[in-house]
C-alpha cells in the first residue's frame, strides 16, 4: 500500500481549557480530494490551524503524519518545507511587505529547507507571471503590500497563486469560498482544479455544498463536535445541502 | 521656573558651566549654575532626565587631525564635512550651491538647555544657500573624532523660493564618549520642497543631542526623517514653524534602541498661520532593556484656522524589558481646526507571524520581515534610490545585530 498523503490518527486538541478536536481519524491517500463539511464551530477550521501548527492550540494525544512523517514536533515554516500548505480562511494583510517580496523569501525559503538552490531573479518572474496569468493576477498587485487592500476575491486567488508556486503535496483550504461571488469562485476552482495532478492531496474545510460543485471532491466527511461522524462519496454533500446538519446532534450555531 | 533653593551641581554641570564661560556666554553659564541640568521634574526632559543621564562632559574638542570611516556612503551625494566643529574644506559644490560659513550659532532663542549650550559653545556655522532644485542628495557629515570631546557644531541652510533638495546629516566619529550638540536651521522659500534626513550612527559611549529648526513660508513642503541608530543617549529636537500657507510637513522620525540605550524625539511643531498641515509620524522599535521615547506637541496659533494635523507614534516592542513612551501634547488655540493623535505600543503580531510561518519562512526572517514592513512607511517616501538602500542598509543592519 502506498503511503498516505496524510494520516491523522485519533487527534486531540485544545485551545486553552477548551477540547475542539476530540478524535480526528483521516486518511487522504495520493492525488486525493477529500472534502470536511460541519456547521460553524464544529472545529473544522481548528483542525486546518493546528494541521498548520498555529501555537495557540495544544494537541493532547494523538499523531499527524504528512508522508508518512509525523509533524506534530515541527515548527510551521517545517511544516510548510515538508510539503503542506495551508489557504486561509481570512488571509492576513501585512503592510509595508510587498506580495512579491514576500513570494521570493517564501519560495526561495522553501527550496532552501529542501537544500535546492535558490531562485534566480529572471525565473522567479517568469513563474509568478505563469501563475499570475491563470488566476487574472497581474504586476500591479503583486506591487501592493501583501493582501493589504486586496478585495475578498482578490486575497483568495492570492491565496492560490502561493499554493501553485509553492507547490504542496497536501493543500488544506480553510472556507476557500467564503467571501467569493460566483465568478471568483469559478476563477478560484479553476485554480485549484489545475493543480490536482494525481499526486497532490487536497482537504477542502467547506460549510456550504456549492464549492464541491467546482472542486469535486473523492470523499466527503461530516465534522460534528471535534470528529468526524460520517464519511462517503460525494453524494452525502448533496445530501447535507437537503437535510442540514440536525441528523448529527449538537444545537444549531 | 527658577527655584529659589540653590540646586546642588554635579561635575557634568560644573564643567558646562566653565566651557561655557569661557566662550563668553555668561548667560547660559548662569543658567545652569542657579536651575542645574533639567530633570524629571522638569516636563519636557520628565523622561529624559539630563542630569541622571548625562553624568560627564568632557572637555571642548580640538580640531581632529585623524578621522574614523564615513558613517555612510550615498553614490553620488555632494558630501560637507564638520568635524570637531571646524567646517573642512569642500569639492566643488553642485550648480545653485553656495557654502559657506556665519559666525556663532544658528538657533532661535528658546527656553532649552541644550539650545542655549549650543548658541553659547559653536563658533561658526556651516551655510548653504540653495538657489534652484539640487539633484544630488547633499550630505552634511558631522563627526566627533578622537579623544572624548564635548562638541557643538552649526548647519543653516537657505531653501529658495521653488528649490528642492534632499539634504542628509549624518553622525558619527570615533569610539570615545563624547558629547554632541547639532543645531540645523532651515528657512524654506515659498514653494520650496526639502527632505531632510538625520542619522546617528555615534558610537555606543556617545551622547548626541540635535535641535533641528524648521521654517516654512507659503506652499512649502518639508519631510524628515529623524533616525536615532547609534549614540547610548540620544535626542532630537524638532521644531517646525509652519509660516506661510499651504505650508506642508511630513515630520518623521525613527528610535532604534537595544540594551542600554535611550533615545528620545521631542517635537514641537507651530502651525501659525491659516491653512497649513502637518503630519507627524514616528516608529519606536525597542529591544532588550532600553527606551524609547517621543514627545510630540502641535501648537496652534488663534489665527491658524483651517489647520490640519495630526501626530502619531507607533512602538514596537521586540522585549518585555523595553519601555517606549509617548506624549502626544495639543495646545490650540484657533476653533476651527482638525487636529489630532495617536499612539500605538505592541509586539509583533502573532497572526501575520503565523501567516509568514505557514509559508515556509523561518522564524527569524519571517520577525525581520514584519519589522522591515513597519518601518517602510518611513522609508518608502525617500525616492532617491541610492540613499533609499543606504538607509535601509541601516536598518537592516541593525535588525542583524543583537
Amino acid at each position: 500500500m502506498t503511503t498516505p498523503v496524510l494520516e491523522i490518527r485519533n487527534l486531540h486538541a485544545r485551545i486553552e481549557d477548551r477540547e475542539i478536536l476530540k478524535g480526528v481519524n483521516l486518511i487522504i491517500p495520493p492525488g486525493e480530494v477529500h472534502a470536511i463539511m460541519g456547521r460553524n464551530g464544529s472545529g473544522k477550521s481548528t483542525l486546518s490551524y493546528v494541521l498548520a501548527g498555529k501555537e495557540d492550540y495544544e494537541v493532547t494525544e494523538g499523531e499527524i503524519l504528512l508522508n508518512g512523517e509525523n509533524i506534530l514536533e515541527m515548527e510551521p515554516d517545517e511544516r510548510a518545507a515538508a510539503g503542506l500548505f495551508l489557504a486561509f480562511q481570512y488571509p492576513i494583510e501585512i503592510p509595508g511587505v510587498a506580495t512579491m517580496t514576500f513570494l521570493k523569501a517564501a519560495i526561495n525559503a522553501q527550496r532552501k529547507a529542501r537544500g535546492e538552490g535558490e531562485l534566480t531573479t529572471p525565473e522567479f518572474m517568469r513563474l509568478v507571471k505563469e501563475a499570475g496569468s491563470q488566476l487574472n493576477i497581474d504586476s500591479d498587485m503583486l506591487k501592493r503590500p501583501l493582501n493589504v487592500g486586496f478585495s475578498g476575491g482578490e486575497k483568495k486567488r492570492a491565496e492560490i497563486m502561493q499554493m501553485a508556486l509553492l507547490k504542496p503535496s497536501l493543500a488544506v483550504l480553510d472556507e476557500t469560498d467564503s467571501g467569493l461571488d460566483i465568478d471568483a469562485l469559478q476563477v478560484v476552482s479553476k485554480g485549484v482544479n489545475a493543480l490536482r495532478d494525481g499526486q497532490r492531496s487536497m482537504l477542502v474545510i467547506t460549510h456550504y455544498q456549492r464549492l464541491l460543485n467546482h472542486i469535486v471532491p473523492d470523499v466527503v466527511h461530516v465534522f460534528a463536535d471535534g470528529r468526524i461522524v460520517e464519511s462517503g462519496d460525494k453524494e452525502l454533500a448533496l445530501k447535507l445541502e437537503a437535510e442540514g446538519y440536525a441528523n448529527y446532534g449538537g444545537e444549531a450555531a | 521656573m527658577r527655584p529659589n533653593f540653590p540646586v546642588r551641581l554635579g561635575a557634568a554641570e560644573q564643567a558646562l558651566i566653565d566651557q561655557l564661560k569661557s566662550a563668553g556666554a555668561d548667560q547660559a553659564a548662569e543658567r545652569i549654575s542657579v536651575a542645574g541640568l533639567p530633570t524629571r521634574r522638569v516636563e519636557s526632559y520628565h523622561y529624559t532626565d539630563l542630569k541622571m543621564l548625562l553624568r560627564a562632559i568632557p572637555a571642548l574638542g580640538q580640531p581632529a587631525n585623524e578621522a574614523s570611516a564615513p558613517a555612510l556612503r550615498v553614490p553620488g551625494a555632494f558630501n560637507l564635512m564638520i568635524a570637531n566643529g571646524v567646517i573642512q574644506n569642500a569639492s566643488t559644490a553642485p550648480a545653485g550651491v553656495i557654502v559657506g560659513k556665519a559666525q556663532g550659532g544658528v538657533l532661535t532663542t528658546r527656553d532649552d538647555v541644550l539650545v542655549h549650550v549650543n548658541n553659547g559653545l559653536a563658533k561658526e556655522a556651516l551655510t548653504l544657500t540653495l538657489e534652484n532644485s539640487v539633484d544630488p542628495v547633499i550630505q552634511v557629515e558631522r563627526r566627533i573624532e578622537g579623544e572624548a570631546a564635548h562638541v557643538a557644531d552649526a548647519l543653516k541652510v537657505f531653501v529658495a523660493d521653488g528649490a528642492s533638495a534632499v539634504i542628509l546629516e549624518t553622525f558619527s566619529g570615533s569610539d570615545a564618549a563624547h558629547v554632541g550638540n547639532h543645531a540645523t536651521y532651515m528657512a524654506l522659500g515659498k514653494n520650496a520642497v526639502v527632505t531632510h534626513i538625520t542619522l546617528d550612527l555615534s558610537a555606543r559611549g556617545v551622547s548626541h543631542f540635535a535641535t533641528n529648526e524648521y521654517h516654512l513660508a507659503d506652499g512649502a513642503k518639508l519631510r524628515t526623517l529623524i533616525i536615532h541608530a547609534g549614540a547610548g543617549l540620544s535626542r532630537t529636537h524638532l521644531f517646525p514653524h509652519m509660516g506661510g500657507a499651504g505650508a506642508h510637513a511630513d515630520v518623521t522620525g525613527l528610535n532604534l534602541v537595544s540594551e542600554g540605550q535611550h533615545a528620545d524625539i521631542t517635537m514641537e511643531t507651530s502651525h501659525a498661520v491659516p491653512h497649513t498641515s502637518s503630519q507627524p509620524l514616528f516608529k519606536s522599535i525597542a529591544r532588550g532593556r532600553s527606551k524609547a521615547v517621543v514627545q510630540g506637541k502641535l501648537v496652534v496659533a488663534r489665527d491658524a484656522q483651517k489647520t490640519d494635523a495630526k501626530f502619531m507614534h507607533q512602538g514596537l516592542m521586540l522585549s518585555d524589558e523595553a519601555e517606549i513612551l509617548s506624549k502626544p501634547e495639543l495646545e490650540i488655540y484657533a476653533d476651527d481646526v482638525v487636529c489630532g493623535h495617536g499612539s500605538t505600543c505592541g509586539k509583533l503580531d502573532e497572526d501575520s507571524l503565523f501567516y509568514l510561518l505557514s509559508r515556509g519562512i523561518p522564524k527569524a526572517e519571517a520577525e525581520t520581515m514584519l519589522v522591515r514592513g513597519f518601518i517602510a512607511e518611513l522609508l518608502d517616501p525617500v525616492e532617491d534610490e541610492a540613499l533609499n538602500e543606504a538607509l535601509q542598509g541601516v536598518v537592516d543592519g541593525w535588525l542583524l545585530g543583537k
